[in-house]
């Protein structure tokens, strides 16, 4: 079983990548609506990927990517970047601090399912 | 396959309501913190928390635009962010004007959101976004950096720049500063005891001015680090270390090492007593009195959302269970003489109290449908804003029980009638400043909008302190629309009665704000509709009353079951004010009418059997009156009184079998199906003249 933890503070946007990843055979959603929320069912579930929004409240998701790359246990765990078009931050500040695939919204669920899926096969 | 940056319908509808409740959600966020702005205005930007849930809210609502391809939503949301980002970054300096085009925005981005969602054409939104561009390019305002005053507390190292505001502040009011840790655990969650319920409990004690994790020396996992000021009073946290937490007072005047290079995975030293850790024997330190309060609480806050379908459907499958029940009784009435009478007592036993189980059954789901009264009336304070924004106008606007609740159904339909009932009453009721000084009142008009509950009804009322409703104005409108006759007078029912018929108007010159007339009728509807009453009262030069009584739900109500001729007939408890017996003598005839003189009152008597075309049994010395509600000055005239239900309301949707007077239908424990009267239609006179037809369908309904 493969845990697949989806941190954004809209709860429409966590609903949303489930659907899109329904799918996907064996697999398992942690739900985390701030950054704060992310580290900590990180750091008490197994989770193999995770997919994080960047504009949230209190911690900045590029903060927690950047966090995560520097904890031992965690720096080589998949982040996919899901976040809003027009934001001011791009692809390469956040492929740059460390994400492994990088997604404006709206997406599209079947793009998002087959990243993931390459992503937790490697 | 859909393109990319489109979504597939399919793929859309599995979540598009959620989408709504959530863009509605944070719409309202953004109106009331939009208006919550305005008392920064002129003042030092100190504090900048609001801007940046306002910035948040409007992300999200930008990307959930997106999601959905609505691009004028999208483009506003994000002009509108850009604005308050430059207002955020003192670039801009927010003035009253720039306030109001904010405010606009926001009103056409709900405009845009309900235009979607109901398939209309979307609103024109040009002159917002240009408005918004003009006021990004406006005159950049210097930064000047606040002193901190003569303080011994220094500001960690790596705060941000609204962290460090929040820290200014704090340290201005004189705040006690404390370090707290938290190490969160699987053994912890399982208790519910987790990063946010932390937070949130700190929250509660003061403020927190910075939070952020850290990557301890050894061991997997992350601990959370947060620096909170708490007002001066002795703040103890020592119950806390069984929870994962330890504490230290923060009073930290940090080495000039650490300020020249901020990282963030430096651990804060904090002088004075050392940290404790959970496995450690806890140290309080002597200055730490203990007093605790609010501490022992239990989880955070847990909050579902639920889709009103499924606890339609729960109603729905306790309204059976209350047919069901009621037949039961009916059996076990049956089986008294059958039985013997110690077992049938214990039938008639268990059958009361499964009556009161299913009671507090009805009134748990109901309680869950229910919400207060708070957020639409916090939406008319907007409404207020924007329509006096035009005029010379001064109003305020007075909420009261905005805690009440009632069944969000309600309260969703209730939106309309006091939008409008507000509407008219900044238009038409408060009078200009000048006016109202030459009367004698105060510049500044008043609008009350107050909610409380009453038994099972909750009352709502509209009370403004202006003008009063120009009765001769409305008497010779109506003589010239020849409503009323020449030589009658108007009493105040009569008077509403005329506002609220569609098309009636005084205006001779209608406003933007508050149409053509069109408006009372719909409220009044409304309200009939939701098995409430509509009353008024009106002073000239004093003011206007509306008072709006509603049911507490729709569901399932309590009620009368009577008698007209062979037809029984179901009558809501709370619509009626009271039944009283009456001799024929008693009645007087006048006219084409028969009334009674009741409680120095005139009651004019609908009999349901003319109303429905009934056969009337052979006449009677008695009969009853139930007396209608709101003051109506109707009774409807029953023969007989059956008992009182628990019935569960069926509304007849059939356009065929919808008859006036009638609001639908129930099922009884004896498996019989009576019509539920619609008293609120029966009290008005004038709807009775449509009785022609319904005479007919009603007899193919029995």
């Amino acid at each position: 079983m493969k845990h697949i933890l989806i941190v954004d503070d809209s709860i429409t946007m966590r609903r949303m990548v489930k659907v899109s990843l329904r799918s996907l055979e064996n697999t398992a959603f942690e739900e985390a609506g701030n950054g704060l929320e992310a580290l900590e069912r990180l750091a008490l579930t197994a989770v193999d990927l995770m997919i994080l929004d960047l504009n949230m409240p209190d911690m900045h998701g590029l903060e927690v990517l950047k966090f995560v790359r520097k904890h031992q246990t965690f720096h080589n765990l998949p982040v996919i970047v899901l976040t809003t078009r027009g934001d001011e931050i791009n692809r390469t500040t956040t492929i740059a601090a460390g994400a492994s695939f990088y997604l404006t919204k709206p997406f599209e669920p079947k793009m998002l399912a087959e990243q993931v899926q390459q992503l937790l096969i490697s | 396959m859909p393109t990319e940056g489109t979504l597939s319908e399919a793929f859309l509808t599995e979540f598009i309501d959620d989408l709504y409740a959530e863009y509605a959600e944070r719409l309202e966020f953004v109106q009331r913190d939009l208006l919550a702005l305005e008392t920064l205005i002129g003042q030092p930007l100190s504090d900048k928390s609001l801007l940046d849930a306002l910035l948040r809210h409007l992300h999200t609502l930008k990307g959930l635009s997106g999601t959905i391809n609505l691009k004028p939503a999208e483009e506003l949301a994000h002009h509108l962010e850009s604005y308050l980002r430059a207002v955020r970054q003192e670039q801009v300096e927010l003035s009253v004007t720039d306030l109001e085009i904010l405010i606009t925005g926001a009103k056409e981005l709900e405009q845009i959101i309900t235009a979607h969602r109901t398939q209309q054409a979307l609103p024109e939104i040009n002159s917002t976004l240009n408005a918004l561009a003009l006021a990004l390019s406006g005159t950049t305002v210097a930064v000047s950096p606040k002193p901190l005053g003569d303080t011994v507390i220094t500001p960690p190292p790596d705060l941000t720049a609204s962290e460090q505001a929040r820290f200014n502040t704090a340290v201005q009011q004189g705040f006690s500063w404390w370090q707290v840790e938290f190490i969160p655990s699987s053994n912890l969650a399982e208790r519910g005891i987790n990063v946010n319920m932390v937070r949130q409990r700190l929250e509660q004690l003061g403020r927190i001015i910075q939070s952020k994790p850290l990557i301890p020396p050894e061991g997997p996992g992350f601990v959370f680090e947060f620096l909170v000021a708490t007002p001066p009073v002795n703040t103890d946290f020592s119950e806390w270390q069984l929870e994962g937490m330890t504490y230290t007072p923060y009073a930290a005047t940090l080495p000039p090492l650490l300020e020249s290079k901020p990282d963030e995975l430096t651990i804060l030293p904090a002088t004075g007593t050392p940290t404790t850790h959970p496995n450690q024997t806890a140290e309080v330190p002597d200055e730490i009195p203990l007093i605790l309060n609010n501490l022992a609480l239990g989880p955070a806050t847990n909050l579902v959302r639920v889709d009103m379908a499924r606890l339609d459907e729960l109603m729905r499958l306790i309204g059976e269970l209350v047919t069901s029940r009621a037949r039961q009784e009916n059996v076990v009435k049956q089986l008294k003489l059958l039985l013997p009478s110690a077992q049938w007592r214990l039938l008639q036993e268990t059958n009361l109290v499964l009556e009161r189980q299913l009671r507090a059954l009805r009134e748990g789901v109901m309680r869950v449908r229910m919400v207060p009264m708070g957020t639409a009336f916090e939406r008319m304070k907007f409404v207020v804003r924007d329509l006096i924004r035009n005029t010379q106008k001064q109003v305020k606007l007075e909420l009261q029980g905005q805690e009440t609740e009632i069944d969000k159904l309600v309260v969703d339909r209730m939106m309309d009638p006091l939008l409008h009932l507000i509407r008219n009453a900044v238009s038409h009721g408060i009078e200009t400043p000048t006016e109202r000084l030459a009367c004698g009142k105060s510049a500044e008009g008043t609008i009350r909008l107050q909610a409380y509950t009453a038994g099972e009804a909750v009352i709502v009322e509209v009370e403004d302190d202006g003008q009063g409703i120009a009765i001769e104005q409305v008497i010779a409108q109506a003589r010239s629309q020849q409503l009323l006759a020449e030589d009658a007078t108007l009493q105040t029912r009569e008077l509403l009665e005329l506002l609220c018929r569609p098309g009636f108007t005084t205006q001779s010159c209608p406003d933007l704000n508050s149409g053509r007339g069109i408006g009372m009728d719909v409220v009044k509807n409304t309200v009939s509709l939701l098995g409430g009453f509509l009353t008024l009262d009106t002073k000239a030069e004093q003011g206007t009353k509306f008072t709006i009584q509603l049911p507490l739900t729709l569901a399932i109500v309590d009620a009368l079951i009577v008698a007209a001729g062979e037809q029984h007939f179901a009558v809501p408890q709370l619509s009626i004010r009271e039944v009283i017996e009456v001799e024929m003598t008693a009645v007087t005839q006048l006219e084409n009418n028969e009334i009674i003189a009741h409680r120095s009152e005139i009651l004019m008597l609908v009999h349901l059997t003319q109303v429905f075309g009934i056969p009337v049994t052979p006449s009677r010395k008695k009969f009853y009156v139930l007396v209608v509600g709101g003051n109506s000055g109707v009774g409807i005239v029953v023969e007989r009184l059956l008992g009182k239900h628990e019935i569960v309301v069926q509304p007849l949707n059939d356009s065929l079998v919808q008859v006036p007077g009638i609001a639908g239908a129930t099922e009884l424990g004896n498996g019989k199906i009576v019509l539920i009267l619609d008293v609120a239609q029966l009290g008005h006179p004038s709807s009775l003249a449509r009785r022609g037809k319904g005479e007919l369908t009603l007899r193919k309904v029995s």
